[in-house]
């Protein structure tokens, strides 16, 4: 019985996921539920990982490599942000499968951690705690963007 | 959510076209055809299937608290094997004792359903010259007799069949506890088989065929509880004995669609006709009983438990009941509609993905980076 409920040890993948901001407020035996429920992909530099206009149905996070965010066919002038290690994208999955804003390639030899949002809706269900831990998270996440957001392009700020 | 669910789900459906239909049909005829040929395989594997979507809630509270999922599957087996095993042992003794007392109960009913039918049949006699004079009862009478005769020499190879049966289903438990301990690495085993472009695509169909499983076997388990109380609490109502055990029954059976059903519905009638012989008013208040039970199921429990996890046109499911006992027999109409559900969401995403062009250029693309790679250093 002991054995059973024993304590986790921390493996470098669980080192790794604990530093993505969006799951730091998980403590390490939550941190390896997400961890089972997670897909590890290896993308090719240029490798396209998602299209803008694409139903979107997971999150990604950098583990190793950059990817970057850009507006399909406008080449440098559509750059909207790079993601690197520790960071994530395609977040407003999670929340609903409306189709991708942007479109995500692979700007080095990367290898990204892919949670879905299926699984998120079913760790609600079952690990409601988990869930809204993760979900917090990433409320903070889109607050903290809409700020900066707000900053560059003072017109919002007279709409909040 | 659910309405973004439903017009993601349309838009997969407008993708599939009747060529894609055609196969999904074709496909599920086909794998019903090999599933009869490997029964001794597909029933401990449905029933192990069965037996994971109950258990798995525990497995996963036992996660959640600090457990490791092997841990969590191997506890959660050994208790309900330890609760089976318990179980039997308190309910051996009882079986030994009425074993022997079965086949006389099994043709006293038969009898008690003969006389009842024999008794309505000369009524009907009484009210039709044309009848009276087809010696209606007496012909429906002599040839069910014959019938019953024979049905009581089938029950030695129906037990041998039991016993044959046997060790095939201490297959259920064992698969069970491997679903339960190693679902997750084999959802990640097929999810890393498929290439990058079509990988978000694909992973929505293996939580569509999960989902779809889960719902129907979690479905079937709760219209099984729903239907053998309000069958018991009838019954008790009309004061027939062993209510509860009668209603389980009954329940059990309603899993074949419409055959089963019936043979229910004939089970309570014998039960009735036999148990209360002067009072033909019984065996009619338990057929109201039964409508009534049915008339629920179908309008009320059915559409809360199993009838919206499918999410298939009434005619299809009809018409496929139809087909799978044409097919396969018992075995194809209890089998064909989960089959078909499976088989639907793989048809209509891979026709989803291969009809996408913009993702097997993507796939072309990937391909071609992924060879530039592996020879990169190649050339001097």
């Amino acid at each position: 019985m002991v054995k059973l409920f024993g304590t986790r040890k921390e493996t470098p993948r669980l080192k790794r996921l604990r530093d993505v901001s969006l799951f730091q407020a998980l403590s390490l035996r939550e941190l390896a539920i997400v961890d089972g429920l997670m897909h590890q992909r290896t993308y090719q530099a240029d490798e396209v990982v998602f299209d803008e206009g694409e139903a979107g149905q997971a999150i990604y996070i950098v583990l190793e490599g950059s990817v970057l965010l850009c507006r399909s066919g406008q080449g440098t002038e559509g750059h909207i942000a790079d993601v690197g290690p520790g960071a994530f994208f395609g977040d407003m999955a999670l929340l609903d499968n409306l189709p991708r804003a942007a479109q995500a390639r692979a700007t080095t030899p990367s290898e990204l951690a892919v949670y879905f949002r299926e699984d998120f809706l079913a760790l609600m269900e079952t690990h409601a705690r988990i869930a809204s831990k993760i979900a917090l998270q990433l409320a903070l996440q889109m607050a903290r963007r809409l700020r900066s957001q707000t900053e560059r392009e003072p017109a919002i700020r007279l709409l909040q | 959510m659910t309405t973004t669910a439903s017009s993601s789900r349309n838009q997969e459906l407008q993708a599939s076209g009747p060529l894609i239909w055609t196969a999904i049909i074709g496909i599920t005829c086909l794998l019903l055809f090999l599933f009869q040929k490997i029964l001794w395989l597909v029933v401990p594997a449905m029933l192990g299937l069965i037996l994971y979507y109950v258990l798995f809630p525990a497995v996963n509270w036992l996660v959640y608290r600090g457990t490791s999922r092997e841990g969590a599957a191997g506890f959660v087996m050994l208790s309900f094997l330890i609760f089976l095993a318990v179980w039997i042992l308190a309910v051996a003794p009882w079986i030994a004792t009425h074993i022997a007392d079965w086949q006389a109960v099994v043709t006293r009913y038969l009898d008690g359903g003969l006389h009842l039918l024999t008794r309505s049949l000369r009524r009907l006699e009484r009210s039709s010259s044309m009848l009276r004079e087809a010696h209606l009862a007496a012909t429906v009478s002599e040839r069910l007799q014959q019938g019953s005769g024979s049905l009581t020499q089938h029950l030695e190879p129906i037990l041998i069949g039991i016993m044959a049966w046997t060790p095939s289903l201490l297959l259920a438990p064992f698969l069970a506890f491997f679903f339960l301990r190693d679902g997750n690495r084999f959802k990640a085993f097929l999810g890393d088989a498929v290439p990058n472009a079509f990988f978000e695509r694909s992973l929505y169909l293996l939580h569509g065929v999960d989902r779809t499983l889960r719902a129907y076997f979690q479905g079937l388990i709760k219209l099984t509880v729903l239907d053998t109380l309000t069958l018991a609490a009838g019954l008790w109502m009309l004061s027939i004995p062993g209510p509860l055990v009668l209603g389980l029954i009954c329940a059990v059976l309603a899993w074949i669609p419409y055959v089963g059903s019936i043979l229910g519905g004939l089970l309570v009638v014998l039960v009735a006709a036999t148990d209360f012989p002067g009072d033909a008013s019984m065996a009619y208040w338990a057929i109201g009983l039964f409508i009534v039970v049915r008339l629920l199921d179908d309008f009320l429990y059915m559409p809360l438990t199993i009838g919206k996890s499918l999410h298939m046109h009434p005619l299809i499911t009809v018409l496929m009941i139809f087909v799978g006992g044409a097919v396969a027999g018992i075995t194809g109409l209890m089998l064909v509609l989960p089959l078909l559900g499976v088989v639907m969401v793989v048809g209509e995403t891979i026709g989803a993905i291969v009809t996408d062009e913009r993702l097997m250029a993507r796939h072309r693309h990937a391909r071609a980076l992924r060879r530039a790679a592996a020879s990169q250093d190649l050339h001097s």
